[in-house]
C-alpha cells in the first residue's frame, strides 16, 4: 500500500487521473513489469476511484452495486461480501443521493473493491469517514492488498497515511519531495523519532 | 430483470432506462405532450369538420380532403415542437449528468466501450421517444373512432419522418453534451444548431443554389417530405449518416483522457468521412410515394411514358428562388419528374433579385426543356402543360389517360369528443402516477447472502 501524501493542491488527484488515463498527461509513462501501458490500455491494469463523485444519485445503493459488479465482472457473492465488510446493508435500499458523506464514501470504496484490476488508485479513501469507520476500512484495505493487489491511496491527512500505508510518496507543488517508509523519510529528513507531520514539513 | 452474466450493453441499457425514468426532463416532456398533442388534434378535427361542410358551411373542398394533411400532419406537428424545444434536454441530461456526477469516470474504466455506451443512450432515448408517441397514436385512434379515414402507409411515412428527425436530434444532443462541459452549454449548442437550420431554410428560400441543396437535409425540410407522403431514400440515408457522424464526434470528445491533438484528428476524420458518405448518400434517387392521392407522382400512363424517355432531360429555369412560381413548379412538376425519369438535370439561372427595384433578365419567367438536342420553352408551372411540352420535345405522343379512379377525399364533420379529457387530463395524470410508482422503494436483491 503506497500513500500519496501532500497538502491540497499538491497534485495528488491530477497524478492519479493521469495514471488512470482519464486525464491526458504532458509527459511521463506508466509501466507494469517494465512494459509501458498506453492510456487506452490503463483500464486493464488500473482502476481509479475519484473523490467527491456521486454516481447515479437517483438509483439505490443496492442497484449501483449490482450494476457495477455486473459491468466489472464481479460475482454476486463478491457483492455480498463487500456489502457485509463495509456494512452497507442498512442503507442499501436508499437512493445514493440521500446518503451522508461517510456512507457515500463507503459505497465508493465498495465499487472500487468490486473491480478486477490489479492496481487500485483510491483518491482520499478516508475523507468523510469518522475515526471508527477509518479503523474498520483500513484493515479491509490491508486484506485486499494481502491478496496481491497494489493500492495507491491519495491522502491529505498525514497521520491516516502513516497509519495505513507501507510506503509514502510526499508531493508538494506537483513534485515528489520524498519517497520511502516512514523511517526512511525520517532518516532523510534527519529527524529520527519525529512524527509524519514534522517529517513532511522538514522535507518541503 | 437483467442477470449478472448479461453483456455490458444490456446492463447499460437497463441503467440508461432507469436514469431516463428518473429524470425530470423526461417527466416534463411526457406530461406536456398530452396538452400539446391535444390542442393540435382538437384544432385539426375542428378545422377538418369546417372544411367538410359542418355547421352548414360550403363543402366545396370536401372531395379533396385528405386526413394526411388535415389530421395526421397537424396532430404530429406537436411532436415537431417537442423534438425541437424539449427532447434535446432529455438526451443531454443522460450524458451530462454522468459527466458531472463522476459516473462517466467509473464507466470508462469498465469493460464496456465508449461507443457502446453512447449508442445505448441513443437507443434508449429514441425508444423513449416512441413511447412519447402514445398521445399522438391515441389521437389517431380517436379519429378512427369518430369514423375518420386513415391510410396506414401515410401514417407510417409521417411516423418514419418523425423517428428520423428524433434520431438526428438525439444524436446531435448527445454530441453537444459530449463536446461541452455542462448541460446548459450543451442546450445552447443544440438550440444554436436548430436556429442555424432555420436560418439555412430561410436563406435557401431566398438565395437557392447550394443553400437549397443543403436545406433539403435539414430536419425541418426532411420532415416536410415525409409529411407529403413521400419516402425519399436519400433523406433517410443522409439523416442516418449525420446521426452516426454526430455519435462518432461524441465518441471522440467524451473521453476526458484524449489529448487535444487526438480530438482534432478524430474530428477531422469524422467530418471528412461524414461529408463523403453523405454526399454519396444524397445521390441515391430511389423514392416511394406512399400518399393515397399519389400527390408525388404523375398519372400511371404519364409515368410509363416519361420512364420510356432514354435521353437526359435538361431543364433550365429562369425563376428566382423566392418566386412563388418556382415553388409551384418544384412541388407540382420537378419533384415528380426527378422521381420518374432516369436523368433529369435542373439548372437555376436566376439568383434572387425579383424585388420591387430589381430588374429581371430578358429570359425571366421562362423554363426551357431540352432532350437530345431539341428544346422548347414554357412559362407554365401547371403539370399538364409542362408534360405536354416535354412530350413534344421528346417527340412522343402524349399517353391516353388510364382512367384510374380519382382520389375520393374523406370529408368528415366530427366533433373531437373525449379528446380534451384524454389528452389534457388523463394522460398527464397517468404519466405522473406512473412516474411516482416507478420511484417507490423496491424489493432488493439479497445483498447479504453469501
Amino acid at each position: 500500500m503506497l500513500g500519496l501524501v501532500g497538502p491540497n493542491g499538491s497534485g495528488k488527484t491530477t497524478l492519479l487521473e493521469c495514471l488512470s488515463g482519464l486525464l491526458a498527461a504532458d509527459g511521463g509513462r506508466v509501466a507494469r513489469d517494465g512494459r509501458p501501458i498506453a492510456p487506452s490500455e490503463r483500464r486493464d491494469a488500473l482502476f481509479y476511484m475519484p473523490d467527491g463523485i456521486l454516481p447515479w444519485a437517483d438509483q439505490s445503493v443496492a442497484w449501483i452495486l449490482d450494476f457495477s459488479a455486473a459491468l466489472q465482472g464481479a460475482s454476486q457473492s463478491d457483492v455480498a461480501e463487500i456489502t457485509r465488510a463495509l456494512d452497507l446493508a442498512p442503507f442499501a435500499a436508499r437512493r445514493a443521493g440521500t446518503l451522508s458523506k461517510g456512507q457515500r464514501k463507503r459505497v465508493l470504496i465498495a465499487l472500487a473493491l468490486l473491480t478486477p484490476q490489479p492496481v487500485l488508485l483510491l483518491d482520499e479513501p478516508f475523507d468523510g469517514l469518522d475515526l471508527r469507520q477509518i479503523r474498520e476500512v483500513s484493515p479491509l484495505l490491508r486484506r485486499v492488498a494481502a491478496t496481491g493487489r497494489a493500492l495507491l491511496l491519495s491522502i491529505h491527512q498525514l497521520h491516516d497515511a502513516a497509519r495505513v500505508c507501507d510506503r509514502l510518496v510526499l508531493l508538494s507543488d506537483g513534485r515528489v519531495v520524498g519517497e520511502g517508509t516512514l523511517d526512511e523519510l525520517r532518516a532523510r529528513a534527519g529527524r529520527p523519532g519525529a512524527d509524519v507531520e514534522e517529517v513532511f514539513l522538514a522535507l518541503t | 430483470m437483467p442477470s449478472p452474466n448479461d453483456a455490458p450493453w444490456r446492463r447499460l441499457l437497463d441503467k440508461d432506462r432507469r436514469e431516463l425514468a428518473a429524470s425530470w426532463a423526461w417527466l416534463v416532456l411526457l406530461v406536456l405532450l398530452g396538452p400539446l398533442v391535444g390542442h393540435a388534434f382538437i384544432t385539426a378535427v375542428d378545422s377538418y369538420a369546417e372544411a367538410s361542410g359542418a355547421s352548414g358551411g360550403p363543402a366545396a373542398l370536401a372531395q379533396g380532403l385528405s386526413p394526411l394533411d388535415g389530421i395526421v400532419v397537424p396532430t404530429f406537428g406537436a411532436y415537431a415542437i417537442a423534438v425541437t424545444l424539449l427532447f434535446p434536454f432529455v438526451a443531454i441530461r443522460l450524458v451530462s449528468s454522468e459527466k458531472q456526477s463522476g459516473s462517466l469516470k467509473l464507466l470508462l474504466q469498465s469493460r464496456a466501450s465508449l461507443g457502446v455506451m453512447l449508442f445505448v443512450k441513443l437507443f434508449v432515448v429514441v425508444g423513449a421517444w416512441l413511447l412519447a408517441w402514445l398521445p399522438g397514436l391515441a389521437a389517431l385512434a380517436l379519429w378512427r373512432a369518430y369514423g375518420g379515414h386513415l391510410s396506414s402507409a401515410e401514417v407510417a411515412t409521417v411516423l418514419l419522418g418523425h423517428l428520423l428527425r428524433a434520431t438526428l436530434t438525439c444524436a446531435l444532443a448527445i454530441a453537444a453534451a459530449s463536446l461541452t462541459d455542462n448541460a446548459a452549454t450543451a442546450a445552447v449548442v443544440t438550440l444554436a444548431l436548430t436556429l442555424g437550420s432555420w436560418a439555412l431554410d430561410f436563406i435557401a428560400q431566398v438565395r437557392g443554389g447550394v443553400a437549397l441543396a443543403l436545406d433539403a437535409y435539414t430536419p425541418e425540410s426532411a420532415l416536410r417530405v415525409f409529411e407529403s407522403g413521400e419516402i425519399r431514400l436519400a433523406i433517410v440515408i443522409v439523416t442516418l449518416l449525420l446521426a452516426v457522424a454526430a455519435m462518432a464526434l461524441a465518441v471522440v470528445w467524451l473521453h476526458p483522457g484524449r489529448t487535444w491533438r487526438a480530438r482534432a484528428i478524430g474530428t477531422a476524420v469524422v467530418i471528412a468521412a461524414g461529408a463523403v458518405t453523405t454526399w454519396l448518400g444524397a445521390h441515391v434517387r430511389a423514392s416511394c410515394d406512399a400518399s393515397e392521392d399519389r400527390r408525388n407522382s404523375f398519372a400511371p400512363a404519364d409515368e410509363r411514358a416519361l420512364a420510356a424517355i432514354r435521353d437526359p432531360l435538361l431543364i433550365t429555369v429562369y425563376l428566382a428562388p423566392e418566386d412563388p412560381r418556382l415553388a409551384d413548379l418544384e412541388r407540382g412538376v420537378l419533384r415528380k419528374l426527378r422521381r420518374t425519369m432516369r436523368d433529369v438535370d435542373t439548372r437555376y439561372m436566376a439568383r434572387g433579385g425579383t424585388g420591387l427595384f430589381a430588374r429581371p433578365g430578358e429570359h425571366y419567367g421562362e423554363v426551357w426543356y431540352a432532350i437530345g438536342g431539341r428544346s422548347a420553352m414554357s412559362r407554365s408551372t401547371t403539370e399538364a402543360i409542362v408534360l405536354e411540352t416535354i412530350y413534344s420535345v421528346a417527340g412522343i405522343t402524349p399517353p391516353t389517360p388510364d382512367g384510374a379512379p380519382a382520389y375520393p377525399g374523406y370529408p368528415l364533420a366530427a366533433r373531437p369528443r373525449g379528446a380534451g379529457l384524454l389528452l389534457y387530463l388523463v394522460w398527464p395524470v397517468v404519466v405522473i402516477a406512473a412516474w411516482w410508482w416507478s420511484k417507490r422503494p423496491r424489493q432488493l436483491p439479497l445483498l447479504t447472502s453469501s
